[in-house]
């Protein structure tokens, strides 16, 4: 009885004491609200390691930094504002130094001439966090392909920031424009994804137009009027060389695009007024109609397994996006919205359909996902058409033409949440780009 | 005799003692109260022929009160056709205005009747120095608050004619004979000034007026941490009844072999154990860890740290992906960098939580060089903050 008392009488005590001797609960809060800007970092530079990479290093710092404030997530703190001096690859980085000019992300890198090729090394450092970012780098390439590698290493930086895949180092298809605008001469050209090193892959002798990657990125396929009718053309990227697909005479062929696997071609064929889509073997040639529509059926773009091809028809009177199996059969309509839907395309991530809309007179970019929800509008002009993914789904590309009669058409990309709209230079007037996959 | 019956007996044992007891002690304590003694009054019966004799004998009319008796009741209400008296100022009130009847006039001109034909309105400049022609506060019913016109001040006089004379108009603009060429900008323009400008090359007005989810945001209301309702005060703290039960039942059953008698050491220990492991209902603590954090206390620290969340570079998938990360605070108010864990995530896996980690981390770190402001005295409250990092409305869909 007594043992029952003492320790009725503890707990007593106890109870109260023990609400004050227990650890408390953590403070919980919930942002939802936080700011979207450049993340600003410092390229603490490619320091030459030989007296003869000075030039290169110099050349691929500007490139990465370039590549990395291009994308709009990015904001590059000017040299003139750092406070510690990295002499040496494997100086110390003094964290402090950088976060008190709000440095997030510092890349310290060496490039070296050694046996005949350029050697980069760098480093990606979380300021704040006080570690490095993933294990250093080392890559060499031929002094020619000096821009490639720079490419390579803003590759790696960018996805190791943002968890985005990288689309750097790619290279962009497209057709480059020259004359007046009622005859306008046309040509296939070939660039890095920022307008460098362009390169011609047909001459002005006939118009070209729609020229699309394929998968590996060895070949394109385009359209082209040389027998005074659109017909497909296959061109082998590395040795410009080019064939004629087959077809059946008194037809026409237009809009054509791989397969994922590279082994078959989806186009338009235009047959007695009517226009709908086939599907080619490569190796054989054996064609394969999809649809039997008396609608006008072009666009196609597969998905990236292959499995589906998303098109735009007027089978409900207006252009509108449908979606169907790669085999042909039923197709389901996607696009709901005002306006009319043109040019769509699959994204390499497989999540949304990139269009064209038009719309109480102006022309937009827009997104959507495959099921034709959550369409967003990312811009408006007099007239923007034909976009293109970056390989990481991350980028749109697209043609913009300037109206009036001396209006031109340019290259324009813009992210996909509709930020860094920023033309993409070309030589001269460009339409109809397409990107490459990323090189290997 | 088994224990049923043994239960038997006692209860009846019980019962019957208590029955003697309450016929032994229960007369005197549970006695009725007396009721209370019934007021009789005395009547009388009064027959039909005296009650018409006592009424023919009555007067006829019953004298009125007069009017000053109903002075007491309610004050009639004043309409425009009866005003009710106002009281003479008093002589003192309008020798020395004082500051009570010139502060804030706003509720008498409601209740006093319109005077401004008996009194002169007072200057418009010179209020401080007015007579108080306010009469004392009437009281009145509250119907009567109907608004009452002011009477308007009057105004300065000023000269109506300037000194100087305006100057003259510009002549107006004679019409070209020559009609010039109408510009045509598409013609004109070159390509990159159209390209250039500011309208068509800027990406940010372009999207934010066509992309659905940021005309959504925009009607969105900022979210705040501040409480729907206010909390419930704690419940009074219960008896820690369990443990000791416990202790007695153990206790109780010595001969069972898997629970050995325990000393009195080992129950107080029981007994102290269960109460601090409790959730907390034996006392609600405040009294050492101080009050409670509060909602505008949370919402400085909300809106602190979210001015250093970054989530420009992340990616797509890592904007779908909430996180919670916990981090250790020091008493001034900056958190232990090395203490910062991910404790949960939800709608990303892999790298994507791994970006979302870092984005938060960098947040709680870029903010808390400086220290969160946190109140210092309630730092058992604060000394471990949890945080969710929830992007839904900053992704893009």
């Amino acid at each position: 009885m007594m043992r029952f008392v003492l320790a009725m009488l503890v707990a007593l005590f106890a109870g109260s004491f023990g609400a004050l001797a227990q650890d408390q609960e953590p403070l919980h809060i919930t942002i939802t609200d936080g700011v979207i800007e450049p993340l600003p970092f410092a390229i603490a530079g490619f320091i030459p390691e030989t007296p003869d990479a000075a030039d290169v290093a110099a050349q691929l710092t500007q490139v990465v930094s370039s590549d990395l404030s291009g994308t709009g997530l990015f904001r590059e703190i000017p040299k003139s504002a750092y406070i510690q001096n990295i002499a040496k690859f494997d100086t110390p980085v003094n964290y402090s130094d950088w976060q008190a000019i709000n440095a997030q992300a510092l890349v310290v890198g060496s490039v070296a001439m050694s046996g005949g090729k350029v050697v980069v090394k760098f480093r990606l450092f979380d300021v704040f966090s006080g570690q490095q970012m993933g294990e250093g780098q080392q890559l060499a390439a031929s002094p020619g392909s000096w821009r490639r590698l720079a490419h390579k290493v803003s590759d790696v930086i960018y996805s190791r920031i943002t968890g985005e895949g990288p689309y750097f180092d790619s290279r962009v298809v497209f057709v480059s424009e020259s004359g007046p605008k009622n005859a306008r001469q046309k040509r296939l050209a070939v660039m890095d994804y920022d307008g460098a090193n362009v390169t011609y892959l047909t001459d002005a002798s006939t118009i070209v137009l729609a020229p699309r990657f394929s998968r590996d990125g060895t070949r394109v396929l385009y359209t082209t009027f040389e027998t005074g009718f659109p017909r497909i053309k296959m061109l082998d990227v590395a040795t410009a060389s080019a064939r004629l697909l087959p077809d059946v005479p008194g037809t026409m062929t237009f809009a054509p695009r791989f397969s994922p696997d590279g082994k078959k071609v989806v186009y338009s064929l235009e047959q007695n007024g009517n226009t709908d889509l086939w599907m080619m073997d490569i190796a054989s040639g054996q064609t394969q109609r999809l649809t039997t529509s008396p609608s006008i059926e072009t666009s196609p773009s597969f998905s990236p397994d292959g499995s589906r091809i998303v098109f735009e028809s007027d089978r409900s009177g207006t252009q509108q996006l449908y979606i169907m199996s790669t085999g042909g059969g039923d197709a389901t309509r996607i696009s709901f919205g005002d306006g009319r839907y043109s040019t769509p395309v699959w994204s390499p991530r497989g999540d949304m359909i990139a269009f064209t809309k038009q719309n109480s007179g102006r022309f937009h970019i827009g997104v959507m996902r495959t099921d034709g929800s959550e369409e967003r509008l990312l811009t408006s002009s007099f007239l923007d058409e034909g976009p293109t993914w970056s390989p990481n789904g991350r980028v749109i590309m697209f043609t913009r033409e300037t109206p009036g009669a001396q209006g031109e058409a340019a290259l324009y990309s813009v992210d996909i949440s509709g930020r860094n709209l920023k033309k993409v230079p070309t030589p001269g007037p460009a339409s109809d780009p397409a990107w490459s996959p990323l090189l290997p | 005799m088994n224990r049923a019956d043994k239960i038997g007996y006692g209860v009846s044992g019980a019962l019957h003692a208590g029955v003697i007891l309450w016929a032994v002690v229960g007369g005197s304590w549970f006695q009725p109260k007396p009721s209370e003694p019934t007021v009789i009054s005395q009547v009388a019966v009064m027959s039909e022929q005296d009650f018409n004799t006592m009424m023919a004998s009555a007067p006829k009319d019953a004298p009125q009160p007069k009017p000053d008796q109903q002075a007491p009741t309610a004050p009639a209400t004043p309409d425009a056709t009866t005003p009710p008296e106002t009281p003479a100022p008093d002589a003192q009130a309008t020798s020395e205005p004082t500051p009570k009847a010139l502060p804030d006039p706003a509720p008498q001109p409601d209740t006093q009747p319109d005077v401004s034909a008996l009194t002169e309105p007072p200057a418009p400049t010179d209020v401080a120095e007015a007579p108080p022609v306010m009469a004392p506060p009437v009281e009145v019913p509250s119907e009567t608050l109907a608004p009452v016109i002011s009477p308007r001040p009057k105004p300065k006089d000023v000269p109506r004619v300037a000194p100087e004379a305006a100057p003259a108009p510009p002549p107006e603009a004679k019409v070209s004979e020559q009609a010039e060429p109408q510009e045509t900008p598409d013609a004109e323009a070159k390509p990159d000034q159209v390209v250039e400008k500011p309208k068509e090359a800027a990406a940010p007005p372009e999207a934010t007026t066509e992309i659905v989810t940021e005309a959504t945001k925009t009607d969105d209301k900022p979210e705040s941490s501040a409480p729907l309702s206010s909390p419930r005060p704690a419940n009074k703290p219960k008896p820690p009844a369990p443990a000791p039960a416990k202790t007695e039942t153990a206790a109780a059953k010595p001969a069972a072999p898997t629970a050995p008698a325990r000393t009195d050491n080992s129950a107080v220990n029981d007994a102290l154990a269960a109460a601090l492991g409790g959730e907390g209902t034996g006392g609600n603590g405040q009294a050492a860890v101080g009050p409670p954090i509060t909602a505008g206390e949370k919402d400085a620290l909300i809106v602190d740290v979210k001015q250093c969340w970054n989530v420009g570079a992340l990616s797509s998938d890592a904007l779908r992906t909430t996180v919670t990360l916990s981090v250790n605070m020091r008493p001034d108010g900056h958190p232990d960098i090395g203490s910062i864990k991910l404790v949960g995530s939800s709608g990303g896996t892999g790298a994507a939580v791994d970006q979302a980690f870092e984005a938060g981390k960098r947040a709680i770190v870029r903010c808390g060089a400086d220290g969160f402001p946190l109140p210092a005295d309630k730092y058992e409250r604060w000394k471990t903050i949890e945080i969710d990092f929830n992007p839904d409305k900053m992704r893009m869909k």
